[in-house]
């Protein structure tokens, strides 16, 4: 054990004298993060969404449609402009919209009628989060609207002659008492199924989150918070990988044959660097987790996140040693590492949040480390899990690092040997 | 004689290559041995083989009596390497890199301390300990590379050409530090390729090429093998062949190797054969740059024996 400690030490005293590229994979989730947080939330605000609205449709449904983006739940998120369809789709070519809604010609009929209809919105890819925004209200406008048709179908059938003609034609007040009372039966029995309402802007804009009030930052903690899980993971693989190369950076130096030519064995020296790997996995958790601290009051498990980081680091040193393990020198096992970190970041929801990738690629992220330590963080961070919570994402982790820290310790340790016998 | 290593047999092949054919000999304790021999003669593979990094295809080291093969850890222990290519952290100080390596011997606390300051002054870098490797020259990382070796007072060091690629002055004082080491009763096994550090080094020398010790014993045992023949090397002409069937009926000389520009021939001491050989070179009506004569030395032996110079 002395040795160990004897052989970690050294190595943690020769990375605190070259500290870059630690450093720079550490900065790499903190600074993508915060621009990220910046550039969407950086006042505690978001910008608003400039949505323009071409409403063909002369019933009342339509006007409600357009009424739903000025109400006082959504005014402080939604710019809305009527425009006709010419107008609209001239101002959306010169960028001059977030996203630009069309309601069709005899929208109100056709719902009223039980015919398909559809709401198209045109989203502007250059603006990022808003038009997605956008497409959230919209959708879930769409689905409160196909819920209430169909909750309320039969008053609304006698009420089609009023809603159709528009405000102007008024009912008498019998049909009025009939059909406030026949309303009110269906609200009634759907209750549960339409109250608390279905549209909650905040909840579908951050994923899930809590209040921004419980955050430091506001809306830009929040983006923070979206993004540095799965960078933080990701910045961790670049940290293992740069500590568990340093066995053929000593082959190449001559120290590692000079190390074996002493009372030391190959695998004293291995076992070294896999617990040398972790050390530097753990300080760069600390580190990050620090810095989220900072920004983030939420309340986390402890335990949690100790059994998650723990497994994490385990598996980050596993796949360090697996890429070394199997490369044949230093620079073939950068490149392959380079590779693989890249292709696990964009499978394994490390770069974009795993619910807005293609369902195929969906069904690749299980198999990717950086995945369940992404989710484990997640479960922790947005949803408040505790120690049981996230007990399946740490297990799979500890499954993988074995696995991989097996396979990567006999591969070294097989070219350790090599190393020597140079 | 008390034997520090005794190595019997040695053989390690590579492929078709056989790097150590059958290499035998025996090192006394506090002895400086030097195995002397051209670039592949199989030096380095024997000290891979001493050190216990690579195992040997056949054959035995015993280090003081205690085999190699069977406590590998126990004989490294007691060990001091001096690898031909420094092995250094560079981002370190030559303080914390003599620390490093006399822990992993085993060595803490005031005994490490002052076993470095030992080897810092033996160096001559104590006045430069706590400055990075990486701002040293060439000539100081070669000293701190032997001070690695030492630093935690083996019982023998293995160096293998440690004055390769380094300034003279520089190579000074390695060769003065090595004479500092064996004089203190270490034994050292000192593999070069200068003739000049095995001759005024080592008390006993073996002759490698081609994987085989050719000779062995003294410096003045060595010489007398030589059987008095001097060495007579002329330069001119680019083609000196017209030369060759006058002198390969000269009795008692030998043409050793034949070039474009250059004839090595080794001749009796008796003087005889060496005037013959002059006045044929000088009637030839060829034009000579230049003629040198080299008594008999290690130079002269390692050309008898395998028929080529040693070169730098």
């Amino acid at each position: 054990m002395r040795l160990l400690l004897h052989l970690v030490a050294k190595d943690l005293r020769r990375k605190a004298r070259a500290p870059f590229a630690f450093v720079a994979a550490l900065s790499f989730p903190i600074l993508f993060a915060g621009m990220i947080a910046l550039a969407f939330g950086g006042g505690g605000k978001l910008p608003k969404v400039r949505l323009l609205v071409a409403n063909l449709d002369e019933g009342v449904v339509g006007s409600a449609v357009v009424s739903a983006f000025g109400s006082p739940r959504t005014a402080g998120m939604f710019e809305t402009t009527r425009v006709t369809e010419a107008e609209g789709r001239e101002r959306m070519e010169r960028g001059r919209a977030s996203a630009f809604l069309t309601i069709p010609k005899g929208f109100t009929r056709d719902l009223l009628d039980g015919r398909p209809v559809t709401l198209r919105l045109v989203r502007n890819p250059s603006e990022g989060i808003l038009p997605e925004i956008a497409a959230q209200t919209a959708g879930g406008l769409a689905d409160l609207l196909e819920g209430a048709r169909r909750v309320l179908s039969a008053p609304l059938l006698r009420l089609r002659p009023y809603l159709e003609d528009g405000i102007d034609s008024a009912p008498a007040d019998a049909d009025v008492v009939a059909i406030a009372l026949e309303a009110t039966h269906a609200i009634g029995g759907a209750s549960s199924l339409i109250f608390p309402p279905v549209i909650t802007l905040r909840s579908e804009l951050f994923g899930g989150t809590e209040p921004a009030a419980e955050d430091k930052g506001g809306t830009g903690s929040q983006i923070f918070l979206l993004v540095l899980p799965g960078v933080a993971v990701y910045a961790l693989f670049l940290v293992a990988e740069n500590a568990m190369r340093d066995v053929l950076t000593e082959r190449t130096l001559g120290t590692l044959r000079r190390q074996l030519a002493g009372p030391l064995t190959p695998g004293t020296y291995i076992v070294a660097k896999a617990l040398y790997t972790c050390v530097l996995a753990t300080a760069a958790i600390a580190v990050v987790s620090l810095v989220g601290w900072t920004v983030l009051t939420r309340p986390v498990s402890l335990p949690g996140f100790v059994l998650v980081s723990m497994a994490l680091v385990l598996a980050v040193a596993g796949t360090a040693a697996a890429i070394y393990g199997l490369a044949g020198s230093e620079r073939a096992g950068a490149t392959l590492a380079g590779a693989i970190f890249l292709a696990m970041g964009f499978l394994g929801g490390g770069f974009f949040r795993i619910e807005s990738l293609p369902p195929g690629i969906r069904s690749v992220a299980p198999f990717t480390p950086l995945y369940w330590g992404t989710q484990g963080y997640r479960a922790l961070l947005e949803h408040g899990a505790t120690l049981s919570g996230v007990a399946r994402y740490a297990g799979v982790l500890i499954a993988m690092g074995v696995a991989l820290l097996g396979v990567g310790m006999a591969a070294l340790h097989r070219s350790a040997r090599a190393g020597t016998a140079a | 004689m008390r034997r520090m290593f005794d190595v019997r047999g040695l053989v390690k092949s590579y492929g078709p290559v056989r790097a150590v054919d059958g290499v035998s000999f025996a090192v006394a304790r506090g002895e400086l041995f030097g195995l002397l021999g051209p670039n592949g003669a199989g030096k380095t593979t024997i000290m891979s083989m001493l050190s216990g990094l690579l195992p040997p295809d056949e054959g035995r080291i015993l280090f003081d009596g205690i085999d190699l093969a069977s406590k590998p850890l126990a004989v490294k222990a007691a060990l001091g390497i001096v690898p031909q290519d420094p092995a250094l952290y560079e981002t370190l100080t030559a303080r914390e890199n003599l620390n490093f390596w006399g822990g992993l011997y085993g060595l803490s606390g005031s005994a490490l301390r002052s076993s470095v300051d030992r080897v810092l002054e033996l160096i001559g870098l104590a006045d430069r300990a706590r400055d990075p490797v990486k701002t040293y020259s060439g000539g100081m990382k070669r000293r701190l590379n032997l001070a690695l070796g030492l630093v935690h007072a083996p019982r023998a060091v293995l160096m293998d050409e440690p004055t390769v690629g380094i300034d003279p002055q520089g190579r000074l004082n390695v060769l003065d530090a090595v004479r500092r080491v064996a004089a203190s009763g270490t034994t050292v096994i000192y593999t070069t390729h200068y003739l000049d550090e095995a001759e005024t080094l080592c008390d006993r020398i073996a002759i490698m090429d081609h994987g085989k010790i050719l000779a062995e014993g003294t410096l003045e045992e060595l010489k007398r093998r030589v059987g008095g023949r001097d060495v007579i090397t002329v330069r001119g002409a680019p083609d000196l062949s017209p030369l060759l069937p006058r002198i390969d009926a000269m009795p008692g000389v030998t043409v050793a190797s034949a070039e474009a520009g250059k004839l090595v021939v080794a001749v009796d001491g008796s003087g005889r054969g060496a005037v013959e050989l002059l006045s044929a070179v000088l009637s030839s009506g060829l034009a000579i740059d230049g003629i040198s004569i080299q008594p008999p030395s290690l130079s002269t032996l390692f050309l008898n024996l395998t028929g080529r110079e040693l070169r730098d």
